[in-house]
């Protein structure tokens, strides 16, 4: 099995950034050893992938595929539709096959059971071939009408396009109010000024999708990961359509998960490629009071004599707490040695000039997506 | 240890075959390969060989087996080898070093394998081989491994509990039913080992890791004919190992990819504690007037020992957090059943 070679050998500096793109990097050969698919540098490339993670929406698929044909078969480029079952429980998987069987463009991803959409959407960006790759919801609320336009601004000179619904058809106190809160806390704490991180439609292109490696329920932040890449970031005005067949996976018990996440999310993507000054600003308050008050003490200010009951119980405590920011400082040299024999951390994304696509004022100077808005 | 060092080394690292003109002698590819781990010089080899492979053999399928001896050598080992001869190696024999436990007996079989079908089996005729049929019929169903469950058991009632209580929190903790991991005859299909990754101590937990990949687990009763060893108390170590096991798995199976939530959980209740009970304390001294000084409360030193410890979790959790994330295109966390092009 070719379960352990080194992902990542192909990433490091001396084979340039370039090697280490593209999906030949392949972590996890299990499925592959078992014969299921085939290597992915052999088949072709094509223009655009639609990545279509699928829970039980056995009557949507059909509805959906054929506005996809008519949209994005109207587009004149080669394309390819992903559809990755989450382990449905309805006939969704059925209906995909017939949908394969008439139309070639089909490929199924199937899981072995329900992981996730977070799960189901890196599989496709995994298996996916496309120069582009565009993600879409199989509920239908999202338009793939709107695709044409997204990948036009991605051809402007961005990395990722997402889709702003403007004019949200969901129920307000449920849906949209618990959305817009989070879309402004996401905004306001990891800097990608986004309006509507939860849209699941969005465009991006190859260069990024291959750096980016999303688990858990990370595909909400999709644009804040691509921020922290390095990835030009622009939104674009999408129709959004009220849910006709099916009910919505989610409800409002996830807001107090989000909000660890997105915290989560903003340290990882601000310090996981430096920890231990992050480590050590954690620990300063535990190291550096008890040092001041010693210092002061030492100093013989009047105010602090180490000799009463009370500064005994002080410098007991303090003694305790320093302990605890030593713990910190030693915690981020960890951390730092984990994430430097990790070639990820030194390997940003190439930006992705499209050379062969027009491209008018791509290299404007950076921050595109304040540009943008 | 010293076997290690010391050559040359009178056992074979690999697969040996008996006849060393490098013969092609293997039998066609069977049905079935039965992995037999030997690690104790009781080992009944040849009881088990007869009944697993006569009932396979009645059945109608063709089998091979590999024994594996987990440091084991002595008069145990020339006996195998002589059946291997015996068998043109249809029963061939693999000898670790030193003893690595099961768990690296099966990997290290199932690289020499070639049935598409994987039977482990006890060192002994634990169950009645008539009810391999059973566990093959499950096979035939669609299953991809299939556990036995031994019922009703013959064992001393004191095993009986202590199995029951161990299956019931991995039940409990894995959220599957499984009744009885101890019963290590179990058949699989050969993709079951080459999409799980196997390392420690798994082998007793095998079929619960392959349920949280995905993989259709069945369980089947069968007849319990024998048990080695009386009614036992083990040791405490062995318990606290049990216990570990337990734990971890429950951490990789929840939190592989969330050690924060784990790690801040616990932490958070320790912060939370630690505030509350120095909090009380500076409470009572600042209103109650009782007179005691701080310092001669230790509950509000222990208070802030606890939150201490509490911030010390967390920051563990953000070094587990930072490790799944540099690592996070090593670590896929689905399985693909297949991909329909």
């Amino acid at each position: 099995m070719p379960d352990h070679e080194m992902p990542y050998s192909a990433g490091r500096p001396e084979d340039g950034p370039e090697k280490s793109r593209g999906p030949a990097v392949r972590p996890d050969g299990a499925v592959l050893a078992a014969g299921l698919d085939g290597e992915p540098s052999a088949r072709p490339m094509v223009d655009i992938s639609l990545v279509i993670p699928v829970f039980d929406e056995e009557e949507n698929l059909p509805v959906l595929h054929a506005e996809i044909v008519e949209h994005v078969g109207g587009m004149g480029c080669s394309w390819e539709v992903i559809y990755v079952d989450d382990r449905s429980r309805d006939h969704s998987f059925q209906v995909l096959l017939d949908l394969r069987e008439k139309d070639e463009h089909v490929r199924i991803v199937r899981f072995r059971r329900n992981f996730g959409q977070t799960p189901a959407m890196s599989a496709g960006f995994e298996h996916s071939r496309g120069r582009v790759v565009v993600t879409l919801d199989a509920d239908l609320q999202n338009d793939p009408k709107d695709i044409p336009a997204l990948v036009a601004k991605l051809d402007e000179g961005f990395d990722i396009v997402v889709g702003w619904r403007k004019n949200r058809q969901d129920g307000l106190m449920l849906r949209k109010v618990p959305s817009k809160i989070a879309n402004r806390m996401i905004a306001r704490i990891s800097g990608a000024t986004v309006h509507d991180t939860g849209c699941t439609l969005k465009a991006f292109r190859r260069e990024l999708i291959d750096n980016l490696a999303i688990y858990g329920e990370q595909h909400r932040f999709l644009p804040v990961l691509s921020l922290a890449s390095g990835a030009r970031i622009a939104e674009l005005v999408v129709n959004h359509r009220p849910r006709i067949h099916g009910v919505s996976k989610y409800g409002i018990g996830r807001a107090a998960r989000v909000a660890l996440d997105l915290l989560t999310m903003k340290m990882l993507s601000s310090f996981a490629k430096s920890p231990l000054p992050y480590f050590t600003m954690l620990s300063l308050p535990f190291v550096a009071i008890p040092i001041l008050y010693f210092a002061v003490g030492f100093l013989g200010a009047d105010s602090i004599s180490f000799t009463t009951r009370w500064a005994q119980t002080v410098i007991v405590t303090l003694g305790l707490t320093s302990m605890a920011g030593v713990y910190f400082l030693l915690l981020g040299l960890l951390a730092e040695l984990v994430v430097k024999l990790n070639m990820r951390s030194d390997r940003p994304m190439t930006s992705p000039h499209p050379s062969e696509r027009v491209a008018p004022d791509h290299d404007a100077p950076l921050g595109p997506q304040e540009a943008a808005f | 240890m010293k076997g290690e060092l010391e050559t040359p080394n009178p056992v074979p690292l690999a697969v040996a075959p008996s006849d060393p003109t490098g013969e092609e002698r293997l039998i066609p590819v069977p049905d079935i390969t039965i992995v037999f781990p030997v690690q104790t010089h009781k080992a009944e080899i040849e009881q088990v060989l007869d009944a697993l492979g006569g009932g396979l053999e009645a059945l109608g399928f063709t089998w091979e087996c590999i024994l594996v001896f987990d440091g084991i050598k002595g008069d145990l080992w020339r006996r195998a080898t002589e059946i291997q001869a015996r068998t043109r190696d249809q029963v061939r024999t693999i000898a670790l070093h030193k003893s690595f436990g099961e768990t690296v007996c099966l990997s290290s079989a199932f690289e020499h394998s070639r049935g598409g079908l994987i039977l482990t089996t006890p060192a002994y005729v634990q169950v009645d081989p008539q009810d391999l049929s059973k566990l093959l019929s499950a096979i035939d169903d669609g299953a991809d491994f299939v556990a036995s469950w031994r019922m009703p058991r013959v064992d001393s009632k004191l095993n009986q509990f202590q199995s029951f209580a161990f299956n019931w929190v991995v039940r409990k903790v894995v959220g599957a039913t499984f009744h009885d991991l101890n019963s290590t005859l179990r058949i699989m299909r050969r993709e079951v080992l080459e999409q799980v990754t196997i390392y420690g101590n798994m082998y007793r937990y095998l079929p619960a890791v392959a349920y949280r990949q995905g993989f259709r687990v069945d369980e089947v009763k069968v007849r319990h004919l024998s048990e080695w060893g009386g009614a036992s108390v083990f040791g405490l170590g062995l318990y606290l190992r049990r216990a570990l096991d337990v734990l971890g798995l429950m951490f990789l199976a929840r939190f592989t990819h969330k050690p924060l939530r784990f790690f801040g959980t616990l932490g958070g209740i320790f912060l939370l504690l630690g505030f509350l009970l120095s909090g009380s304390q500076v409470a009572r001294w600042a209103f109650a007037g009782e007179g005691y000084g701080l310092f001669q409360r230790p509950f509000f030193l222990i208070g802030v020992l606890l939150g201490v410890l509490g911030a010390q979790i967390i920051g563990f959790g953000l070094v587990g957090e930072i490790i799944v994330f540099t690592q996070a295109k090593n670590v896929r966390e689905y399985r693909i059943e297949r991909i329909y092009e």
